[in-house]
């Protein structure tokens, strides 16, 4: 469904992506790990076009082309066809909860006003934020902001979320509401590419996991593979150095 | 062409009166300064009598325009000391009222500014000097006012540069400066090249901002060239 | 002390038809220097070529002139230039109008700083949140960057406000019938200056006060969308193309 080769980045000359593909199919929900600075940040980016890419292909959404050439109005199919939730959540600061996931309906998807408001609130349910609809942004915890970024990806259905370390601003106690809404999106069957540093998320949710070092994928495999038994040695160090720390 | 070479020779007519400007504007920030600390004291202070009456003063002069100000003291000092003093004091040096309304002005945002600065970072420093053993005189001497006044420098040099802009409001009350000069010249060419003439009163106003904000970012940065020496 | 009460009770009742002069002078250099500033403010934003330099200058040259100097030149300068294209009836314009043009460019000067600074205060995230959901960049600058750089500018738009304010008493150089002309009229009859210039001074004592109200309650009220908790990284969201702006030394 989403195919990525080669795909290349460097900014004022560091390599920070060295040629990365990924396949990325229906139902997919895919585990990114890696030490920090390892280009997880970047590879979200670049592949959602947040971030223009130095070189590589894309396959989505029938679209068949090299990063570089993407007109405007391709680029613009892709964001449409991905949702993005962010490590420090960005909701839009001056609008409401509900606003925050009927804005992009409204606006980009020319959805009416009172179909996106019933949309947006079956978003809010699944996340369990209906009571919290009119609440901004400042007036919401962490958790909350986080569960409502969710809520505004799944509303425009798009064919793949991505995650770039979804509970890593939230205080250890806020994790457990953030993750649990997660792993029903996943149950339900929704294609997700999340970078994590869970790693309970990465062995008990997703069903593929790939471990990035320098900017290359070093390995991936199903999540058993990777844990109990990974070829890497780079991999192994990675796991033994974190899993201790936990 | 023709313009400009008007321009530069108006140029040199007004630059004599300049010293008014002078005079006037480092008087003003001075004695503004001297109130303006005052008044961060007040407004710091236990008493609250003396911060009510501080924030009053301050929050009626930012509501002041200059030239009321200037007005209502030129017009007003004399009868107040004719009242309370029975002194005559009509014979003035008019730049003195200039002068006194331009301190009141200054004093107020350089009051605020001081002791904002102030506030930003005394707190933490105030303890950790006591705790090294300086006593409060040598903590604020030593260590509070130096930084106080990095803090401070941006926007005490554009205070300065607002005062000097409302400095340029003395010719009202009839002292010959830049702007009265100015006006006399276009007096004598009979309303003639008045644009030009302007221009190049504004030209040396500007020069004097520019190179008020040029030695602020010098000092800036000599600053912080120092703070990084430290920090190595 | 030895004022002339009955006089100043006179004075306060004529000047007070200068108020909605000097009103009218303040919104009128408010609502058309908005968006020009906002616009300004971009162009120096997105290091627009040649024109930041423009917009650089121009701002320089306003913050660093006193207003008299810049009353004095459009009011010699621009009845002559209007003579030229449209003939005697220039110097039947109402003096209001060289007001209107005077306090505008002043204001454009400042407003440009004003939302300049208020603009970099927007997270950059906002920008990408935006584009994320599919809107257009544009779309997103509007709806979204735009609202909360003005909430975060209130504070210094109400102080750029309280300066036009304060800076409209110059008007009457204009011979414009403001508050000040027409006090200072009154006075000159039976020089009574102070007790008319006190007069003067009350109502922009009230003016000044009534706009740090109105922009009080404005403040208060869109409070709930700031975020308090939230730090913003240096520099800033890049609506309309994917590249980082380069970071460029600070200059004021
Ligand atoms: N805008 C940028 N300009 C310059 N360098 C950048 C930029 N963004 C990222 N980098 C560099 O790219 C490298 C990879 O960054 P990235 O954020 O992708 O890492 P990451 O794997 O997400 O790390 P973490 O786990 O800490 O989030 C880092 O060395 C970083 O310094
Ligand atoms: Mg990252």
């Amino acid at each position: 469904m989403l195919t990525i080769e080669g795909l290349k980045k460097s900014y004022a000359g560091n390599d920070i992506l060295k040629g990365i593909s990924i396949d990325v199919n229906k139902g997919d929900v895919i585990s990114i790990i890696g030490p920090s600075g390892s280009g997880k940040t970047t590879l979200l980016r670049t592949m959602t076009t947040l971030e223009e890419a130095d070189g590589g292909h894309i396959t989505f959404s029938g679209i068949d082309k090299d990063f570089e050439k993407l007109t405007g109005k391709e680029v613009n199919t892709i964001r449409r066809n991905v949702g993005f939730v962010f490590q420090n959540y960005n909701l839009f600061n001056n609008k409401t909860a509900l606003q925050n996931i009927t804005e992009g309906l409204i606006v980009a998807r020319k959805v009416k006003k009172s179909e996106a408001e019933k949309i947006a609130l079956k978003a809010l349910e699944r996340v369990g934020l209906t009571d919290r609809k009119n609440h901004y942004p400042s007036q919401l915890s962490g958790g909350q902001q986080q569960r409502v970024g969710i809520a505004r990806a799944i509303a425009l259905n798009p064919e793949v979320i991505f995650f770039d370390e979804p509970t890593s601003a939230l205080d250890p106690e806020l994790v457990g509401e953030v993750l649990k809404v997660m792993q029903d999106l996943a149950s339900s069957g929704t294609t997700m590419v999340v970078v994590t540093h869970q790693m309970s998320f990465a062995r008990d949710v997703s069903n593929r996991v790939i471990f990035m070092a320098d900017g290359h994928i070093v390995e991936q495999g199903a999540p058993k593979a990777i844990f109990e038994k990974p070829s890497e040695q780079r991999t192994k160090k990675f796991l033994t150095d974190i899993l201790a720390n936990v | 062409m023709e313009n400009i070479k008007l321009i530069i020779n108006f140029l040199g007519q007004l630059l004599p009166a300049i010293n008014i400007t002078l005079i006037v504007s480092v008087s003003s920030i001075i004695l503004g300064s001297l109130l303006g600390l005052l008044l961060a004291a007040a407004r710091l202070s236990e008493s609250v009598v003396l911060r009510v009456l501080a924030s009053v003063y301050v929050s009626v002069v930012r509501a002041t325009p200059a030239i009321i100000m200037i007005f209502v003291v030129y017009y007003g000092m004399p009868m107040l000391f004719n009242d309370w003093f029975h002194t005559n004091i009509d014979g003035w040096n008019r730049m003195y009222f200039v002068i006194i309304a331009l301190t009141v002005l200054f004093s107020a945002p350089v009051s605020e500014i001081m002791r904002s600065a102030y506030e930003s970072i005394a707190k933490g420093q105030m303890e950790a000097g006591l705790m090294v053993g300086m006593t409060p005189f040598q903590t604020l001497y030593r260590i509070i006012l130096p930084q106080a006044f990095v803090v401070a420098l941006p926007n005490f040099a554009n205070s300065v540069i607002n005062l000097l802009k409302e400095g340029a409001l003395t010719f009202t009350i009839g002292v010959v400066d830049m702007v009265a000069k100015a006006q006399m010249i276009v007096a004598n060419n009979s309303g003639g090249y008045a644009w030009q003439t302007y221009c190049a009163l504004a030209l040396i106003y500007w020069v004097i901002s520019l190179a008020i904000d040029k030695g602020v970012s010098q000092v800036e940065k000599s600053y912080q060239a120092k703070r990084k020496t430290i920090a190595v | 002390m030895s004022l002339n009460t009955d006089f100043m009770v006179k004075v306060a009742q004529t000047a007070i038809q200068g108020v909605p002069v000097t009103l009218q002078i303040v919104l009128v250099a408010l609502v058309i220097s908005f968006p020009i500033g906002i616009l300004f403010a971009l162009i120096r934003i997105y290091r627009v070529k040649v024109l930041q330099r423009v917009v650089q200058f121009y701002v320089s040259l306003v913050r660093g002139t006193p207003i008299i100097a810049q009353i004095l030149i459009v009011y010699s300068a621009l009845p002559s230039l209007l003579n030229m294209i449209i003939g005697r009836a220039a110097f039947a314009i109402n003096p209001i109008y060289y007001a209107y043009i005077v306090f505008t460019l002043n204001a454009i000067a400042t407003l440009t700083e004003v939302f300049r600074s208020a603009l970099q205060t927007v997270d950059k995230g906002q920008m990408e949140a935006g584009l994320m959901v599919g809107m257009q960049p544009r779309q997103t600058f509007w709806r979204i960057i735009l609202p909360q750089a003005l909430i975060s500018a209130l504070p210094n738009i109400a102080n750029t406000t309280l300066y036009l304010i304060k800076n409209s008493s110059l008007a009457f150089i204009m011979s414009v019938k403001d508050i000040t002309a027409i006090a200072k009229t009154e006075a000159a009859f039976n020089y009574n200056f102070l007790e008319a210039y006190l007069v003067v001074w009350v109502y922009y004592l009230i003016i000044c006060y009534a706009a740090e109200v109105v922009f009080y309650l404005l403040e208060r009220y869109f409070s709930k969308y700031r975020r308090p908790i939230k730090k913003t990284s240096g520099f800033n969201w890049l609506p309309f193309r994917i590249k980082q702006p380069k970071l460029e030394r600070k200059q004021s």
